[in-house]
């Protein structure tokens, strides 16, 4: 006969405001098998838990429900609880009386009555809750980084500072990402070259950090502590390891004018490149949809003056399979590209601001590339049509951002503070020129942030008007920008030399495929999910798997970087236990009943069943049936709502204690 | 057994059309018949509200609009709606009253009959460009606009606001240079075929709508174009019957043509002039239309 505990809690006045809390213990202790009930203030507490251990042990308690808040929030912390009184945290199951109960309803008698049939549901249930052993798996402990910008570079130097061997991807010929496409940087405006640099040859130089550049993450398999990941290693068409970087097929290339996308195509770069002087590794890449050799199999120039040897025409693609233990998912943003008006996307471009058309209307990180000494104007703000110095500038924040009817509801986050950067930049390069900004509001939460905001404006004389841009349009070789002032109700109109749009920051372009690889979940904007918004910001709710940067949502320099720390902190965590527990809640297979279909092997989205032969003594097959594989099996269920046999559950959410519940209402 | 034939309309041609615009309405049934599109006028129909209801009486403006589309509930098919301005307030109505059960049950009570919904209403310019295709509006071409450099001018009511009319993109619409285009015409880029002509201030606040006309026709004009082209009867009252005055003010000369999109297409289709009701613009198109060599 079971003794089962009920815990009732109050939330504070949570759930105490719309439940009568102590009815609730009083006529759920009168519920067979129910041997001690009763409520407290807050449950999860440190009072709230040496209560409920104190009774499992006086009351010698050998079931437990937690009326409280829901077990997202806290099935862990009082299963732990219980499991320090002796139990097995198992036996333990919380009813959910706040979002279910007392959040959604405002008559005290009615959501009173609802709680009580919620805890006499999970009473019911926890009858039939079994015994769960722990399960160990061992953990691998080497680590991917996926994506070599700011915040993937952190976050493999952190991990390998520790020891940890970090296998670092990523997709474009030189790690950097777009900090080193920066010219200065807010809030201190130290030159974003000096100071990423020196980081990224840490990584060149690391000799726990293996890096695979012009590489992509194939494939994905296996699970926290064990997965196993392809990686193709795109054929770069130069030879790695005799590569001396001396730079001279870059000079002999005929071909010449290709727009370099590191420069936003203002600047030329060769067939065979690298993507910008600083770049690591500093060996070049043939870009074969652009090189004579590969269009017409004449040429081979760069192969006849490269010293050591090391162009290869026929090298391919490789693919190369690293164990590891975690993974971190860096990879960056993009910027939102208005001439194009993505199709099948719900957002609508902004053809009406002429970018792409007009050509003096540019992107914030074209004006980085202006404004940066190494940049294709050696930091001379230029307009791109005709050379000339831009005397009156207008600058266009929320460009995609915060526009909901457009398709993207979210702030940038970044482009109020590099605004205010540019206006800076500007002035002290053109003495005689007028900076005008356009803007909703200024946010500039972040330390020393709001002072150089302001800066820009009381001494670096920019004009910050407060309103929305309708209309550019090029009149001669001036911009005429048609917007208005609402601080002064008046429409006001601009002939400006050079327009800078502050476009929306998204995600990488497939950043969805890399996610479905992964197995990690991203919202409506493909911006990767968090486990938790406040308590779990750099995890996955995919166990093993971290975030770091501005995939995860838009984010400035230092947000990034200490994000990128945390994750490596949360995979050195990982890493500091040789065997790894998880937890028992994973489907298994009664075979006597499995007829071998494998309908579940078909939809488990995990790759968790395999097929295993039934042998008989003399070693006769006798049948072919699943199998789960407790270290892969994510706990979703999805097996035992299809098995036609009923032959597959998950531990935790047998069919018997859903049937329980059912019948206990 | 002949099969319905399912370019078959009702049609609503909205007060303008039956005054100042005679032409748009007579340009439009003749085109419409030659491209074999059925229009059945809605019986009964009457004025939508537009322009002036929705800023006076809210209640008023949504039960004129959905008793209209009650009565063309009558008639197969969707609705075809010549002007802008009808077609916003019908559309606008549809959006409001679909979102809004309160006022949905306002203008039940008001129209003393259950409001409809699932009618489609469809500007002109959707039937040729979608309903009727670009393919086939190129293939009926007679006589095709080459030479002719258009600036096309939606004006401010066709696509906005978003979700409302769900005409064609917003800020940045093509479907009059899709039209334009399948007909042979060449139409120009240029910055003020979205600004607003100033439609209801004509005749209240007329200096304001000079200052707006002005601009437009400034631009069109600076991109090249030899004429406009407008679905709206608003907009053309204030671009084609004001443009000597709009030209005295400002000391200028434009001679700028202004046809309702109906004209052109019809011209293409090979129509007359009498026939697309040419006669009636102010600004006398023949001349630019014999340089071409299209008359
Ligand atoms: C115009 C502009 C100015 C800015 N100025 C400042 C400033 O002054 N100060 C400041 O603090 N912040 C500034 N920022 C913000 C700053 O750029 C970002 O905070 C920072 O770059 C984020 O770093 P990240 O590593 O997360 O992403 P990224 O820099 O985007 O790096 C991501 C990397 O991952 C790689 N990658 C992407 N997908 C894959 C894949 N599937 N496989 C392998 N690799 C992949 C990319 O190639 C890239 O190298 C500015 C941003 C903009 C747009
Ligand atoms: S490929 Fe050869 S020529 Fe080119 S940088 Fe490397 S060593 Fe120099
Ligand atoms: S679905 Fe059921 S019967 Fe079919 S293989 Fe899987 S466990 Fe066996």
């Amino acid at each position: 006969m079971s003794r089962i505990g009920v815990f009732i809690c109050h939330c504070g006045e949570n759930i105490s405001r719309t439940v009568d809390v102590e009815r609730v213990a009083a006529q759920v202790g009168k519920l067979p098998g129910v041997a001690f009930s009763t409520d407290y203030k807050y449950m999860c507490s440190d009072p709230g838990q040496n209560l409920l251990k104190k009774a499992i042990q006086e009351q010698k308690l050998s079931h437990i429900v937690v009326a409280a808040c829901s077990p997202r929030m806290h099935e862990r912390t009082f299963r732990k609880a219980v499991e320090a009184a002796g139990l097995n945290p198992f036996l333990c199951e919380m009813a959910n009386i706040r979002e279910h109960c007392s959040w959604v309803h405002e008559d005290k008698e009615e959501a009173t009555a609802k709680a009580i049939e919620i805890v006499g549901m999970m009473v019911e249930r926890v009858k039939k809750n079994r015994v769960l052993p722990t399960i160990t798996v061992p953990v691998t402990k080497r680590s991917l980084v996926i994506g070599g910008g700011i915040a993937g570079i952190q976050a493999a130097l952190d991990i390998a500072d520790c020891g940890h061997e970090v296998i670092l991807v990523e997709r474009e010929p030189s790690i950097g990402g777009h900090m080193a496409q920066l010219s200065e940087t807010f809030p201190t405006l130290d030159c974003s070259q000096c100071i990423m640099t020196p980081k990224m040859v840490d990584v060149a130089n690391h000799p726990k950090i293996t890096l695979y550049t012009w590489s992509e993450v194939e494939l994905v398999e296996g699970y926290i502590g064990n997965f196993q990941v392809t990686i193709r290693r795109k054929a770069r068409s130069v030879d790695e390891d005799k590569c001396t970087g001396c730079g001279v097929c870059m000079e002999k290339c005929p071909i010449k004018k290709i727009p370099n996308k590191f420069d936003c195509n203002l600047g030329m770069r060769p067939a065979i490149y690298v993507p910008f002087p600083q770049a690591v590794p500093n060996t070049p890449v043939i870009d074969r949809a652009n090189c004579t050799k590969f269009k017409t199999g004449k040429c081979g120039l760069c192969q006849k003056v490269c010293g050591p040897g090391a162009i290869d025409y026929e090298q391919e693609d490789t693919l190369v399979v690293e164990p590891v233990g975690a993974i971190v998912v860096a990879t960056g943003f993009d910027l939102y590209t208005i001439d194009e008006k993505p199709k099948g996307s719900a957002i609508k471009g902004y053809g009406e601001f002429g970018h792409g058309k007009i050509p003096d209307v540019i992107d914030g990180m074209t004006f980085e590339r202006l404004a940066s000494a190494s940049g294709p104007t050696g930091g001379k703000i230029l307009r791109p049509s005709d050379g000339k110095e831009p005397k009156q500038i207008v600058f266009i924040q929320c460009i995609g951002s915060r526009a909901r009817e457009k398709g993207i509801s979210y702030c940038s986050k970044v482009c109020c503070m590099y605004t205010a950067k540019h206006t800076m930049l500007y002035h002290h390069k053109v003495h005689d020129g007028q900076a005008y900004v356009f803007f909703m509001d200024a946010r500039t939460p972040g330390k020393n942030y709001d002072e150089f905001w302001r800066r820009s404006i009381e001494e670096e004389e920019a004009v910050y008007i407060r309103g929305m841009v309708s209309r550019l349009y090029q009149k001669g070789d001036k911009i005429v920008v048609m917007g208005s002032d609402i601080a002064v109700g008046v429409q006001v109109e601009i002939e400006a030399d050079m327009v800078v749009l502050a476009t929306a920051v998204q995600p990488q372009k497939g950043a969805d495929s890399l996610a479905q690889k992964l197995g990690i979940s991203y919202d409506k904007y493909n911006f990767y999910s968090e486990a938790h918004a406040k308590l779990r910001p750099v995890e996955c709710a995919t166990a093993g798997i971290y975030l770091a940067g501005a995939c995860q949502g838009p984010k400035d320099i230092p947000d990034a970087v200490s994000q990128a720390s945390a994750a490596a902190a949360k995979v050195m965590t990982l890493f500091a236990k040789d065997k790894l527990e998880r937890e028992p809640i994973v489907a298994r297979v009664k075979e006597g009943g499995c007829v071998g279909c494998f309908a579940c092997k078909k939809v488990c989205a995990y790759g968790a069943v395999e097929e295993k032969e039934i042998r008989d003594r003399q070693g006769n097959l006798i049948k072919v049936v699943a199998y789960v594989n407790p270290g892969v099996c994510g706990g979703c269920g999805t097996c035992q709502a299809t098995c036609p046999s009923k032959s597959v559950e998950l531990d935790g959410y047998t069919d018997e204690q859903i049937v329980a519940m059912i019948e206990a209402l | 057994m002949p099969t319905k034939n399912s370019l078959d309309y009702a049609y609503y041609p909205g007060c303008s059309l039956h005054a100042s615009a005679g032409e748009y309405d007579l340009s439009t049934r003749k085109l419409f018949k030659a491209l074999g599109i059925g229009l059945t006028e809605v019986p009964d129909w009457f004025c939508c509200g537009a322009t002036p209801a929705h800023n006076v009486d809210e209640l008023l403006s949504l039960s004129l609009c959905a008793k209209n589309l009650e009565l063309a509930e009558q008639v197969e098919g969707d609705l075809a709606v010549a002007c802008a301005a009808c077609f916003s307030r019908l559309k606008f109505t549809q959006h409001t009253l679909e979102e809004n059960s309160t006022k949905r049950k306002q203008v039940e009570t008001a129209i003393d009959a259950p409001v409809k919904l699932d009618g489609k209403v469809k500007h002109l310019l959707e039937i040729l460009a979608r309903d009727l295709g670009l393919e086939r509006l190129a293939a009926s071409v007679k006589k095709p606009l080459s030479g002719l450099k258009v600036a096309c001018y939606y004006g401010c009511l066709l696509t906005r606001p978003p979700d409302v009319p769900n005409l064609d993109c917003i800020e940045a619409p093509t479907i009059m240079e899709d039209v334009l285009g399948a007909v042979g015409a060449e139409t120009v880029a240029w910055s003020h075929r979205m600004e607003c002509c100033g439609a209801n201030f004509t005749l209240s606040r007329p200096g304001v709508v000079i200052q707006l006309t002005n601009a437009i026709l400034e631009s069109a004009k600076a991109a090249g174009a030899d004429c406009v082209m407008v679905g709206c009867p608003l907009c053309h009252g204030n671009l084609d019957i004001r443009q000597k005055e709009i030209e005295g003010v400002y000391k200028t000369t434009y001679n700028m043509p202004v046809f309702y999109l109906t004209q052109l297409v019809g011209l293409a289709a090979g129509l007359s002039a009498d026939q697309l009701g040419l006669d009636a613009l102010i600004v006398n198109p023949l001349p630019l239309l014999k340089e071409k060599h299209l008359l």
